[in-house]
C-alpha cells in the first residue's frame, strides 16, 4: 500500500522536474557562462569567473546570512508563545486569529514597508512619542548626551524588524497548525506522572512540535536571507545584503546576470546546506508519519 | 483544556499591535488630502473617488485576484496529493524530492522569475518551430505559432511557487497523523478514496488551510516573478504598484488596500457569526439527536454510487474542465481581436485621461504596463519577455538598446506632431540622426534642501560630503547618479570612462561614507523622507522636487554651479512589434501639444514640444485661476545656460560599467 499511494507524488515529481528543475539548470549554464566582446559582437564564453571573483562578497554573504538568522530567532521566540497561546484559545477565536494574522500581509509589501519608514524616520511617530513621554529627555539625563532622536531607521536594527514584521506570520502558522493537533491527554498525563509545567513544555509540548517549527524556520530564514526591498528600504542601503547584490545585477545598474546567477547559485547551496541539516535534525523526532 | 491568562491573552494582543500597527498607518493615509505619506495634510475621501477612474490600478487588482485564487485552488489540491504520495515513498526517495520541493523558495525569487522566463521563451521558440512544420503539413488546423508570455504563464509560475509552500504545511500534519487510521477505515470496508474523504481530510485540514492561506498570501504579494512571466499585456497589483516607485507611490494604493481589508475583515466577521450560530445549533442538536440526513439527499447520494452516478460525476467534470477552457480560450480570443497597442513606461508618468481619449478618438485599446527602472526594463526585454509596441526609456538605455539592435526605425511621416519638438531635443547624442526616437519629456538633476534645516546658501555639491551636514544627507541610491555627481564636484566628466577618475569620485564618496556625512541611500523614498522633513539634504529629479514642494514648503531646489545630469525619457518602437501602426498612432497623440500640457501638468516633468512649454504658464493659469510661480516654471523648464552646465548620460563601455558596480559593492560593504 505505501507505494501505491506514492503514485501522487508523480505528477508532482514530472512537474517539478519541468518547472522547477530545467530553470535552475538553465541559471546554472547562466552563471558559467560570460559574455565577452568580439570584434562580431558579445559571444557567450565558458568560464568559471564568476565564481571565483565570489570572495569580494563575503562580506555580504555573512552579512545576510547573520541577519537572517537573528531575524529568524526572533521570530521564533516571539512567533512560538503566540502560537501556543492561540491554540489554547476557543475555536472561534482560533479561526478569526489565524485569518487575521495573514490578512496584513495581504496589503502590498512595499506599502507595509513605507509605513514602517513613517514610524522609524528621525521625526517619525516612534520619535515623537519617545519626544512627548521625555524618554530622549531622560537618556541625554542620564547619558550626558545632546541627542533629539534615536537612530532608528537605516540601522541593522531596522531591517531585523522589518524581517520579523515581514515573515512572523509564516512562523506562526505552521507551530500552530501542529500544536492544535497535539494531543491533550499526553499533556495530562504528563502532569499525572508528576512532571511540573517547564518539564510538560521540554519533554512533551515542544518535542512534539518540532515539525512544525522545521517549516517555519525554513518559511522565515529562506526569504530573509534573499530579500531585498527590505535592506534596501529600512536599511537606507547601508546594510547591502545579499538580494540587493542579486536585484542589481538582474534589474539594477550593474546589469550582469551571469554574475547575479552565480552569486545566487552559491546562496542556494548554502541555504540547501542548512536545510537539510535542518530536516534530519526534525526527521529524528517522528516516527509514525507514513500513512 | 486551560484557559489562557490575561498575561497570555495580552501577549497575543501585543502581537496583533505590531503586525498592525503599520497597516492602520496605511489606513489613515488614505483619507490624506495631499499625496504624501508621511505629511498629512487633511481629511479627504479623493483617492477613493480617483480610484475608480484608475484603470491601472482597477485592472490590477482584477488580475491579482484572478491569478491568486486560481493559483492557491490549483496548488492547494495539487500540492496535498503530492505531499500524501511523498508520504508514501520511501525515506530514500523522500528526502531528495522534498530538497527540491524546496528550491523555488530558497531561490531569489528575481533568479525563479529570470529563469522561468527564459524557461518560457525557450519553449515558445520551440513551440514556434513545431507548429509552423505541423501546419505546413496538413491543412485540417492550423495551430497558433507565436505563443506570447501571459496570464496563462503568470498563472503556472505562481502555483510553481505556491505549490511548496502548502507542501510545507501539509507534510507536519501528515507526520502527525496516526497511519493505523487509514488502515483501521479500510479494514472497515472504506475505499481508499473514502478513507482520504472521511478520515485524512479532517485531520490534515489545518495543515491545509494555512498553507492556502500562505499560498494566497505569496501570490498577492509577488512582484519580482509576476514582472518576468506576465508578458505585455497583464499586470498585477503589485507590479502597478512597483512601477509606480521610480516616482511616487500614490494614496490611491492605500485607498484599494484599504477597501481590499475591509471587505476581507466583514467576509470575516459574517462567517464567525454565521459558524458561531452553526455550532451552537449543532450542540443542541447533538444533546436530542443525530441530525437525521434529509431524503432526497440521500437517494442522490445513493445515486452517485451507481454506475450511471459515476458516469454523470465524470461527465460533469469534464464539462466543467471543458467550460473553463473555454473561457480562456473565449477572453484569450476577446482581448486580441481588437487593434491593441501595448506601452511600457513608468508609474505615475502619465495624465491617464489620455489613454482613455486615445482609446475612444481610434478604437485602439492601450494595454499600459509600467516599469521599475531602465535597467528592469532592459532585463525583461533582453530576455525576450515582453513584446511591446512603444516603450519610454532614458537617454542612456536607448543608446545602448540601438547598440544592441533591439529597435526599430520610426516612420516619421505617421507622425506629424514631431514637428511640434524643439530643436533643442532632437538629434541628441543618444540618436544622432534621430531615427528611433519622439522624446517625452526632460529634466535636470539637483539638490533638494529643507531651508529650515539649513540656513546657509546652497550652490554646489561640496555640501553633500561636508561634516557639517553628518547623518542628514541622502545619498542617491544608484551607482551612475552617486559617481556621476561625485565626478561633476571633481570637475571631470559624468561620461568618463577613465579608471583613475572614477575611483577618486569613489574615494570622495567613501570617505564621506566613513565620517557618516550619509544617512543612507534612498531612490523613491526620497519623497516621503524629505517631506516628513526627516533629512536635511537629497539628490533627485526637479519634477520629483516640485511634486515634494507640495507638501513641505520648506523644499528649495539647486542645479549646483558645477553642473549636473539633464536628461530626456523618449518614446521608440522595438524590433518586430506585432503592432507598429498602432504605435505610430500613438506616438502621434502623445506628442501633440494638447497631450503635452496635460501630461506636464500632471507629473510636472516639463515637455519637448515647443508650444506646450511656451503655453504652460498661459495654460495654468487658466486651469487653476492664479499665475504659474516663475520660479517653480524655470525649476520645471531649466533655461538654457542651466543646461549648458549639464551633461547627458551616454551608455558607458562595459568594463566601465563593471568598475562601477564593483565600486559600488565596496560601497555597501
Amino acid at each position: 500500500m505505501r507505494n501505491k499511494r506514492g503514485l501522487f507524488a508523480v505528477p508532482y515529481v514530472i512537474w517539478m522536474a519541468l518547472i522547477v528543475v530545467v530553470p535552475i539548470i538553465i541559471m546554472l549554464v547562466y552563471s558559467l557562462t560570460v559574455e565577452v566582446e568580439t570584434s562580431s559582437g558579445t559571444v557567450l564564453e565558458a568560464s568559471f569567473e564568476n565564481y571565483t571573483g565570489m570572495t569580494l562578497y563575503a562580506g555580504v554573504f555573512g552579512r545576510s546570512f547573520w541577519l537572517a538568522l537573528i531575524a529568524t530567532a526572533m521570530c521564533l521566540l516571539v512567533g512560538y508563545p503566540v502560537a501556543y497561546l492561540m491554540s489554547r484559545e476557543g475555536p472561534g477565536f482560533q479561526r478569526v486569529a489565524m485569518a487575521l494574522i495573514m490578512l496584513p500581509m495581504w496589503m502590498n509589501f512595499l506599502l507595509r514597508t513605507y509605513s514602517w519608514m513613517s514610524i522609524l524616520e528621525n521625526n517619525g511617530l516612534l520619535n515623537q512619542l519617545f519626544q512627548k513621554i521625555g524618554v530622549i529627555y531622560l537618556y541625554n539625563k542620564i547619558t550626558g548626551s545632546d541627542i533629539e532622536y534615536f537612530q532608528l531607521i537605516r540601522t541593522p536594527g531596522a531591517v531585523v524588524l522589518g524581517m520579523v514584521y515581514n515573515y512572523l506570520p509564516f512562523m506562526i502558522l505552521p507551530i500552530y497548525t501542529v500544536l492544535c493537533k497535539l494531543d491533550s491527554r499526553l499533556i495530562e498525563a504528563a502532569q499525572d506522572l508528576g512532571a511540573n509545567s517547564a518539564n510538560v513544555f521540554r519533554r512533551v509540548i515542544l518535542p512534539l512540535s518540532v515539525s512544525g517549527i522545521v517549516s517555519g524556520v525554513t518559511m522565515v530564514f529562506v526569504p530573509s536571507v534573499s530579500t531585498f526591498a527590505i535592506s534596501r528600504l529600512l536599511g537606507g542601503g547601508t546594510q547591502m545584503m545579499l538580494g540587493d547584490l542579486i536585484e542589481n545585477q538582474f534589474l539594477g545598474g550593474a546589469y550582469n546576470p551571469h554574475l547575479g546567477a552565480a552569486i545566487s547559485m552559491v546562496m542556494m547551496v548554502i541555504v540547501v546546506v542548512c536545510m537539510v541539516v535542518m530536516n534530519h535534525f526534525g526527521d529524528g523526532e517522528e516516527e509514525a508519519m507514513v500513512l | 483544556m486551560k484557559k489562557n491568562s490575561i498575561g497570555g491573552r495580552s501577549l497575543i494582543g501585543l502581537c496583533f499591535l505590531f503586525l498592525y500597527l503599520p497597516i492602520f498607518l496605511l489606513i489613515i493615509f488614505s483619507f490624506n488630502k495631499g499625496d504624501s505619506s508621511a505629511v498629512w495634510r487633511g481629511f479627504s475621501l479623493k483617492w477613493y473617488v480617483e480610484l475608480f477612474h484608475n484603470r491601472l490600478v482597477i485592472e490590477g487588482l482584477a488580475t491579482t485576484l484572478l491569478v491568486s485564487l486560481l493559483a492557491t485552488a490549483i496548488s492547494t489540491v495539487a500540492g496535498t496529493f503530492a505531499a500524501i504520495g511523498i508520504y508514501n515513498l520511501t525515506k530514500k526517495w523522500r528526502g531528495p524530492i522534498l530538497v527540491v520541493n524546496d528550491l523555488p523558495m530558497m531561490n531569489a525569487d528575481i533568479v525563479t522569475g529570470v529563469s522561468l522566463c527564459l524557461f518560457f521563451v525557450a519553449f515558445f521558440n520551440g513551440w514556434h518551430g513545431i507548429a509552423s512544420w505541423i501546419n505546413a503539413h496538413q491543412t485540417l488546423f492550423t495551430l497558433p505559432t507565436r505563443l506570447h508570455l501571459g496570464l496563462s504563464t503568470l498563472l503556472i509560475a505562481h502555483v510553481c511557487f505556491d505549490i511548496p509552500y502548502v507542501i510545507l504545511n501539509v507534510a507536519p500534519r501528515l507526520r502527525q497523523m496516526d497511519s493505523n487510521l487509514v488502515e483501521a477505515a479500510q479494514d472497515l470496508g472504506c475505499t481508499w478514496m473514502q478513507a482520504f474523504v472521511k478520515v485524512i481530510l479532517p485531520e490534515i485540514k489545518p495543515g491545509i488551510v494555512s498553507g492556502a492561506l500562505i499560498a494566497f498570501t505569496m501570490s498577492v504579494d509577488d512582484f519580482v516573478i509576476s514582472y518576468f512571466t506576465a508578458g505585455s499585456a497583464t499586470q498585477t497589483l503589485a507590479m502597478v504598484i512597483y512601477g509606480m516607485t521610480k516616482k511616487r507611490v500614490t494614496p490611491v494604493v492605500n485607498a484599494v488596500s484599504t477597501l481590499m481589508f475591509l471587505a476581507v475583515l466583514i467576509v470575516l466577521i459574517i462567517n464567525n457569526v454565521r459558524s458561531a450560530k452553526m455550532a451552537k445549533l449543532a450542540a443542541k442538536r447533538a444533546s436530542f439527536e443525530p441530525v437525521p440526513e434529509s431524503p432526497r439527499l440521500r437517494r442522490f447520494r445513493e445515486w452517485m454510487a451507481t454506475p450511471r452516478g459515476k458516469l454523470a460525476r465524470r461527465v460533469t467534470a469534464g464539462v466543467l474542465c471543458a467550460a473553463f477552457v473555454a473561457t480562456t480560450v473565449f477572453l484569450t480570443a476577446f482581448t486580441t481581436s481588437r487593434p491593441v497597442v501595448n506601452v511600457c513606461s513608468w508609474g505615475e508618468y502619465i495624465d491617464e485621461d489620455l489613454i482613455t481619449e486615445f482609446e475612444e478618438q481610434t478604437g485602439i485599446r492601450v494595454n499600459y504596463q509600467t516599469a521599475e527602472s531602465n535597467e528592469a526594463l532592459y532585463s525583461l526585454l533582453s530576455n525576450g519577455g515582453a513584446d511591446y509596441d512603444v516603450v519610454v526609456p532614458s537617454d542612456y538605455m536607448i543608446s545602448q538598446l540601438i547598440e544592441e539592435d533591439m529597435l526599430q526605425p520610426l516612420d516619421y511621416s505617421q507622425i506629424p506632431n514631431f514637428s511640434l519638438i524643439s530643436n533643442r531635443f532632437k538629434n541628441l547624442p543618444y540618436d544622432p540622426e534621430n531615427k528611433y526616437t519622439v522624446p517625452y519629456t526632460w529634466g535636470t538633476v539637483g539638490i533638494i534642501y529643507n531651508s529650515a534645516m539649513i540656513e546657509d546658501e546652497i550652490d554646489s555639491w561640496s555640501c553633500l560630503y561636508d561634516d557639517k551636514y553628518a547623518g542628514q544627507v541622502l545619498l542617491i541610491g544608484n551607482s551612475r547618479d552617486a559617481f556621476g555627481i561625485a565626478l561633476k564636484y571633481l570637475g571631470y566628466s559624468m561620461n568618463t570612462t577613465d579608471p583613475d577618475e572614477i575611483r577618486e569620485a569613489y574615494d570622495l564618496v567613501r570617505d564621506a561614507y566613513e565620517r557618516g556625512v550619509f544617512q543612507g541611500k534612498v531612490m523613491d523614498e526620497v519623497f516621503q523622507t524629505m517631506e516628513g522633513g526627516n533629512a536635511a539634504f537629497a539628490t533627485y529629479y526637479a519634477g520629483d522636487y516640485l511634486s515634494m514642494l507640495e507638501n513641505n514648503e520648506d523644499l528649495r531646489f539647486v542645479v549646483p554651479k558645477e553642473g549636473s545630469n539633464w536628461f530626456v525619457d523618449a518614446m521608440c518602437v522595438l524590433k518586430d512589434c506585432p503592432n507598429y501602426d498602432n504605435a505610430m498612432k500613438w506616438i502621434n497623440f502623445i506628442a501633440s501639444t494638447d497631450s503635452n500640457l496635460r501630461n506636464m501638468d500632471y507629473i510636472w516633468y516639463a515637455s519637448p514640444n515647443e508650444e506646450a512649454l511656451e503655453l504652460y504658464p498661459e495654460w495654468y493659469e487658466e486651469q487653476y485661476g492664479e499665475p504659474l510661480d516663475p520660479e517653480i516654471y524655470s525649476i520645471m523648464a531649466a533655461p538654457q545656460e542651466v543646461l549648458d552646465r549639464c551633461e547627458m548620460y551616454i551608455c558607458l563601455p562595459k568594463p566601465t560599467r563593471a568598475l562601477y558596480n564593483e565600486l559600488w559593492i565596496k560601497l555597501g560593504i
